[in-house]
């Protein structure tokens, strides 16, 4: 029972940091109505940022986190200002296309800037794991849920009650209408993706920590993509809830029905359960029902 | 648009597809080419030619369902392998001739297909384009994890040689006649259908797919036949592949596949046939030439490693996809038919 309780526990934590690199997709679709593929390489890209940081400048955690997530940010705004403003006003398609080009463009540069080594990543949160009587929790998925939690409530409440948030949301309905109303289309974009990217970095401190990197990682990016469709594109709040289904229903599987099967179903529960709720709703869990017009 | 002078005055001119008889002629110079080229190349062209056929005939695929019916698809490579896993388990299995394991490869990748495009019915736009993810992992785990009996597992199947009427298909030339015929008819085929109802469907749907119910097309049904037929196409190619390589395994068929097809209908233009096939010719050869540029360059920057290969065509793949799509959305075709049309109104600008 003690192990069934600590499965459904990690499986909760997984979920959260899942959420937070699904929040990358959310932010930046919030901000911007572009659906970002390239969102496990952003996280890879945060990863290498962070070891080149600590590791090869020799930083202390205290100075290289922050530098990182600036880095991170100024990473996402040249994606911006090189491939995605020049599509604004341009049909969906288009966008979706960048960005899958985007995909394999950002890990084929990854690759030739630090080839296909595997390099030990700085170990940020304590390795010494939570002992609560016969569970034992992860500290850096804990810490790391903790973040995701309070990076949704923030977030949440900024894109639903402040003025600049609402400004986005504009955007995020359609760009043309948007900037006639005085919105700068740009500017909206340009915060999305740094923001983006920072949440792609944060994410990959807590999956790293301690671990190893290598361009492989950003296989996180496709486990996470589940939770942000399930939640709904739009909502930042919902996606701890669907996070923490997810990672519990993900974990529940690992742990007890693929000894059974012999396989890896594990790692197709969220594609099945994400296909389940878009089959029932098509927006996702709380993504908005938009009225089409022709 | 035609030339001067030609006004089509029935349908049936109208829809014809060779307009001119410069095209005709065209068309029969390109196909006297196509059958003298295992006599006129080497080896190593003929090879890179099988590939481009096999490429062509995926493509063309992904261009009826995402160029013609706008489905954003990126599970090609999924629904290939399917189709060369059908052929390869058929024809290892059960002996059966290459005259029905190629229809039941595309048949069974058509199944499969249809079952994602059925989930358009609900669910539309990206939500869509991400459910064929899905099917790239479902494929994936369908094949690593059920009894390795089946499909081979983690290890793969050898296919045997093609065999057709008591002759064995072996060797570059005869492979290259076999899928010559294949690819011919699945693109003969391919035009008969963007021209047909079905077509007209697909592209109404393409450009609004609510005003396209409201005129009384079925939208649901049309975007799950889009599906089908992509996924028929890949199936076709599929099996061809099987027959080429004769092994076929897990990872020859993953997300990056699906997004050098997706990357050969943007560089040839969305929405034509002919776009496809341009498409596949320009990346296939790009790939080509990384493959045998990128040793050499391993070689001088030794820093880099063997991954240069697979880092360098990631890198080009996906620059020109980006690029094409801010600065030529429409491909190479829109490009081409803009010189053609202002060659044959010229001196008048329009």
């Amino acid at each position: 029972m003690v192990y069934f309780i600590n499965d459904i526990i990690t499986g909760a934590l997984i979920g959260l940091l899942y959420a937070l690199v699904a929040m990358g997709f959310v932010v930046i679709y919030r901000a911007s109505k572009v659906f970002n593929f390239a969102q496990g390489e952003l996280v890879i890209i945060g990863g290498f940022i962070v070891w080149f940081t600590t590791m090869q400048l020799g930083l202390s955690l205290w100075l290289s986190v922050p530098l990182s997530l600036v880095l991170a940010g100024l990473v996402g705004y040249a994606i911006e200002r090189i491939f995605l403003t020049k599509l604004i006003g341009e049909s969906v398609f288009s966008m979706v296309m960048v960005t899958i080009g985007l995909l394999i463009l950002l890990r084929g540069v990854v690759l030739l800037l630090f080839g296909p080594a595997v390099r030990p990543f700085p170990i940020i949160f304590p390795l010494k794991p939570l002992f609560l009587g016969d569970m034992l929790i992860p500290m850096n998925l804990l810490i790391g849920g903790i973040i995701t939690i309070v990076a949704a409530v923030g977030l949440s409440w900024f894109f639903n009650r402040t003025r600049s948030g609402l400004r986005m949301t504009a955007v995020a309905e359609d760009h043309v209408v948007a900037s006639s109303m005085g919105i700068s289309v740009t500017g909206s974009i340009a915060f999305a993706w740094v923001l983006g990217a920072i949440l792609s970095t944060i994410g990959a401190m807590i999956f790293l920590s301690g671990k190893s990197l290598t361009f492989l990682a950003s296989d996180i990016g496709f486990a996470a993509l589940p939770v942000a469709l399930f939640a709904g594109l739009e909502s930042i709040g919902g996606l701890i809830l669907a996070g923490v289904i997810i990672g519990v229903a993900q974990s529940l599987t690992t742990n007890y029905l693929d000894p059974l099967i012999g396989g890896s179903l594990g790692s197709v529960v969220p594609y099945i359960i994400m296909l389940a709720i878009l089959l029932i709703r098509p927006t996702g869990l709380f993504g908005w029902r938009t009225i089409e017009r022709v | 648009m035609d030339p001067s002078g030609i006004f089509p005055t029935s349908y049936r001119a109208d829809r014809r597809i060779v307009r001119t008889r410069w095209q005709l002629l065209a068309l029969a110079l390109f196909a006297v080419f196509i059958l003298l080229a295992p006599y006129m190349f080497s080896g190593r062209t003929i090879a890179v030619l099988n590939m481009m056929m096999i490429s062509a005939v995926i493509a063309v695929g992904l261009q009826i369902c995402t160029g013609y019916a706008g489905q954003i698809n990126l599970g090609q490579a999924a629904f290939m392998g399917v189709g060369a896993y059908t052929a390869s388990i058929l024809a290892s299995k059960t002996g059966l001739t290459l005259l029905l394991t190629i229809p039941l490869a595309g048949c069974s990748a058509a199944l499969f297909g249809f079952l994602f495009g059925l989930t358009a019915a609900r669910i539309k736009g990206f939500y869509l384009a991400l459910t064929t993810i899905a099917a790239q992992f479902i494929f994936h785990f369908a094949v690593l994890n059920l009894p390795s009996a089946w499909m081979g597992g983690s290890n793969g199947i050898t296919v045997p040689p093609a065999e057709l009427f008591g002759l064995r298909i072996v060797g570059e030339t005869a492979q290259f006649y076999m899928n010559l015929v294949v690819t011919s008819i699945m693109i003969a085929g391919a035009f008969g259908i963007v021209r047909s109802r079905f077509g007209r469907a697909f592209v109404a749907v393409r450009d609004d797919d609510v005003a396209a119910g409201i005129m009384g097309i079925n939208v649901a049904a049309t975007k799950a036949n889009a599906f089908l037929i992509g996924a028929f196409y890949a199936g076709v190619g599929g099996a061809l592949w099987a027959y080429l390589i004769r092994f076929v395994g897990v990872d020859q068929f993953t997300l990056f596949h699906s997004i050098f097809f997706v990357a050969m209908i943007i560089v040839g233009g969305m929405g034509s046939i002919v776009g496809a096939l341009v498409g596949v010719f320009v990346i296939r050869i790009i790939q080509e030439i990384i493959a045998t540029v990128g040793p050499y360059i391993a070689d001088s920057v030794s820093f880099l490693g063997g991954d240069i290969v697979f880092a360098g065509m990631n890198v080009i793949l996906g620059g020109v996809i980006a690029l094409f799509m801010i600065l030529e959305p429409k491909g190479l075709m829109h490009r081409w038919n803009i010189l053609k049309s202002s060659y044959r109104i010229w001196p008048f600008p329009y």
